[in-house]
């Protein structure tokens, strides 16, 4: 990939991203980077995401121009030191008593929403693109405006469930109550689901910046809405053909085969049928997920453009976990770049004019610490 | 001459132009009307793989090109450094890339294998005995409200086998705080088991498992073992480090939940498991040598406590309701069950318990 002058007339141009990876390269980074890591028992992990962060940043191209991640890794560490240290605290305290370990439990829920704005600005913030770096503002407020519903239902179920516990054996009418109660609980967080998933995703976007710009997304709650119908309708008709191809089929085999093999039998029959089923659920939510965020992102007059495709997605997850668990690992790099050079082959921008009316603002310094806390507990923070 | 594209780092405005320099590290660009600037005072990120390069220039703005060898040929010449590039140079030397994965491997391997176990058995010891006390507090009670109800053991019962219990803990160091504890198994079936803060439970099943008192004695000698190295303290520290390992080793903490990590974390974590089971035999052998007491009854209780897990054994509780019947069914279903534990299966390596038939010959063998 070379740099081609982009055209300058005023007319609407689709500019490709373009990701120039290799997995021998990228092999190669990587393995230096574990290897380091595991010699300065684990300090040089916050350089080697940095490096990481660096290559694959740095091989994404949009119009001739690439990125660049600027966190540098002291700031990494200190933000790993102390999430080492909450983890620390979260595993010594189940050691200690279930309520402790509640409690830190609690303490963390309670400030995941913060965690999730300063992860976004410090990755925000750390990327840039034609020297303009990428923004968030950290509206804490707003953070928590969006996260308290769900968690006030998730809350409620909790306490209705652990009292349905302690008095199950005592009073029948009264766990018919609590049980209806948990139904409608479950119900209204299931349903729910779907207009959280567009509360959080139209939040992330539309406090995202470009230099001065502000992102909107286009995308609508009811597109959440019919993503999931699609997805939970669909996935329920498969499961409900893998019932009756079970049920068909362990009869037939059963009568041709010894009874005690049938123990080993079943479970193999429902892999080879269920797995396939599993893994287009969650290829189905990861594609439909990235087109509706990264497929309606605007900035400016430029409209983002995403169109993955399940069948694809499919290919490459498969592939991807055979790869690596028939490797111990040692094919990951390979995985983690096709991916990324997929992502790139089928995600553009549709250009209105040129990429450089974007103006620049003054960048502000950043922790590290949502970032690397936010990670540490597992939250899928992308952008 | 390095051609490129220039960004003011006021505006996203990208201009393709050319960076000259002179013999005195004077920098131009061509087609910009910009001063020249010194290389001194700019800052060029290092070389990572075939990545463009970045000039950051005083004034904000920024020059970005793919030609890395002029950038490093600019380097080598006005800023020349032991550290320039020297992680490009581990990264691109064939030698050095197979160095590092010799290091991932045998470095890896010996953490997994000694690492991780030696470091959680020097913690859990350097811990006051007290600091398990409080380990696993409610968990009996979680366990009551679920699956147990009271023990149907009768009360000389129970006192005969606290004797014996506590007959066994005079020879053992440190065992004040050990505690006996009889429950209805239910869907526990027959099983012992020893938490942290000193508490082994028994269930009737296994009790009335067992032909004699020293067959039980044998067991909770295993759990006493159990209990002695504070094996539960050591577990949830492995799990730990393991949880760390990986996510240092992958860089990405979703790994370590992930699908792809959960095959080998399992073969890891039953590997350890296996060990400790091992652990808690040696202790109960030990003993039993020690002070002559016949390793042969922790093989008998072994064999019946395998043949109740198996099909004809419920068979026989369902079928016979005298006792004297239900003996001899047992007696068979042990005896079915024997033949059929033989060699290593493929499902020992997931087990949390070591191969039945290697337990069971430990002790026989040991005379």
């Amino acid at each position: 990939m070379g740099y081609d002058d982009s055209a300058i007339e005023k007319t609407n141009i689709t500019e490709n991203f373009d990701f120039t990876g290799k997995a021998s390269e990228y092999f190669s980074i990587w393995i230096v980077n574990v290897a380091l890591t595991i010699l300065t028992l684990g300090i040089y992990s916050a350089w080697a995401k940095v490096r990481t962060n660096q290559y694959f940043y740095s091989n994404t191209y949009l119009d001739g121009a690439s990125f660049r991640y600027t966190a540098r890794p002291i700031q990494i560490l200190k933000g790993r030191i102390i999430a080492f240290a909450i983890f620390m605290a979260y595993y010594a305290s189940s050691l200690v008593s279930v309520q402790m370990t509640m409690i830190i439990l609690g303490v963390i829920m309670l400030l995941v929403p913060a965690f999730v704005v300063m992860s976004m600005a410090f990755r925000l913030r750390n990327s840039v693109y034609r020297n303009v770096r990428f923004n968030f503002d950290k509206n804490f407020k707003q953070a928590y405006k969006v996260f308290i519903i769900p968690v006030i239902f998730i809350g409620a179920y909790l306490i209705v469930a652990a009292q349905m516990q302690s008095i199950a054996t005592e009073n029948p009418q009264e766990t018919l109550i609590l049980s209806i109660t948990v139904m409608i609980l479950l119900l209204s967080i299931f349903l729910m689901v779907p207009w959280w998933e567009y509360m959080i995703t139209l939040f992330k976007a539309e406090h995202s910046k470009f230099g001065g710009a502000n992102f909107s997304l286009t995308a609508t709650l009811k597109n959440y809405f019919g993503m999931y119908a699609k997805g939970y309708g669909l996935s329920m008709l498969m499961f409900a053909g893998l019932g009756i191809i079970v049920a068909v089929l362990i009869p037939m085999i059963s009568s041709s085969e010894a009874p005690d093999s049938m123990g080993v039998f079943i479970p193999v029959v429902i892999i080879v049928f269920a797995l396939p089923v599993y893994l287009w659920v969650f290829a189905y939510f990861q594609t439909k997920r990235t087109n509706l965020v990264y497929g309606n992102l605007v900035i400016q007059e430029h409209k983002v453009q995403a169109e993955l495709k399940v069948g694809a997605m499919m290919l490459l997850y498969l592939t991807n976990t055979l790869a690596i668990m028939f490797t111990l690992g040692l094919m990951m790099p390979w995985a983690k770049v096709r991916t990324a050079r997929y992502k790139a082959s089928v995600m553009s921008v549709l250009v209105a004019g040129d990429l450089g009316q974007f103006v620049s603002t003054q960048a502000e310094h950043q922790s590290a610490l949502g970032e690397e806390i936010g990670e540490m507990f597992d939250m899928d923070l992308g952008f | 001459m390095i051609s490129g594209f220039y960004f003011d780092g006021k505006t996203s405005d990208k201009k393709r132009c050319t960076l000259q320099y002179d013999e005195q590290g004077y920098i131009r660009f061509t087609d910009i009307d910009v001063a020249r600037v010194h290389i001194d005072s700019i800052q060029i990120s290092s070389r990572l793989a075939n990545t463009p390069r970045y000039l950051n220039f005083p004034d904000g703005s920024l020059f970005e090109t793919t030609d890395n060898d002029a950038v490093d040929k600019l380097v080598a010449i006005f800023k020349p450094s032991f550290l320039n590039g020297v992680l490009h140079g581990l990264e691109s030397a064939k030698i050095w890339v197979i160095t590092s994965v010799s290091v991932v491997i045998l470095f890896g391997w010996l953490l997994i294998q000694y690492g991780i176990p030696h470091f959680s058995k020097e913690v859990a010891n350097m811990l006051p005995t007290e600091a398990s006390q409080y380990m696993g507090q409610g968990v009996l009670e979680i366990m009551d409200e679920n699956w147990f109800k009271e023990t149907k053991l009768s009360i000389n019962k129970q006192d005969e086998l606290r004797l014996l219990f506590s007959q066994l803990l005079d020879n053992i160091e440190d065992s004040n705080h050990y505690k006996l504890e009889f429950r209805f198994g239910g869907p526990i079936q027959a099983n012992a088991f020893a938490l942290p803060n000193g508490t082994i439970v028994f269930t009737d099943e296994l009790i009335n498992l067992a032909e004699n008192n020293l067959e039980i004695a044998s067991i909770m000698l295993h759990e006493a073992g159990h209990v002695k190295h504070h094996h539960s303290l050591r577990s949830t520290i492995q799990q730990f480090s393991l949880a760390m390992f990986v996510m240092v080793v992958s860089g990405d903490v979703s790994t370590s939940s992930s699908i792809v990590s959960a095959i080998p974390l399992m073969l890891v974590e039953s590997g350890y498991s296996q060990k400790m089971e091992s652990e808690a035999d040696s202790f109960s052998l030990d003993y039993m040598l020690k002070h002559n007491i016949n390793p042969i009854h922790f093989v008998a209780i072994m064999e019946k406590l395998e043949a109740s897990y198996s099909d004809s054994y419920d068979d026989c509780m369902e079928d016979s309701k005298e006792d004297l019947k239900q003996n001899d069914c047992l007696k068979e279903a042990v005896e079915k069950k024997k033949k059929s534990i033989d060699g290593k299966n493929l499902t020992d390596y997931f087990s949390t318990h070591p191969n039945m038939q290697k337990r069971i010959d430990k002790f026989r063998k040991a005379k």
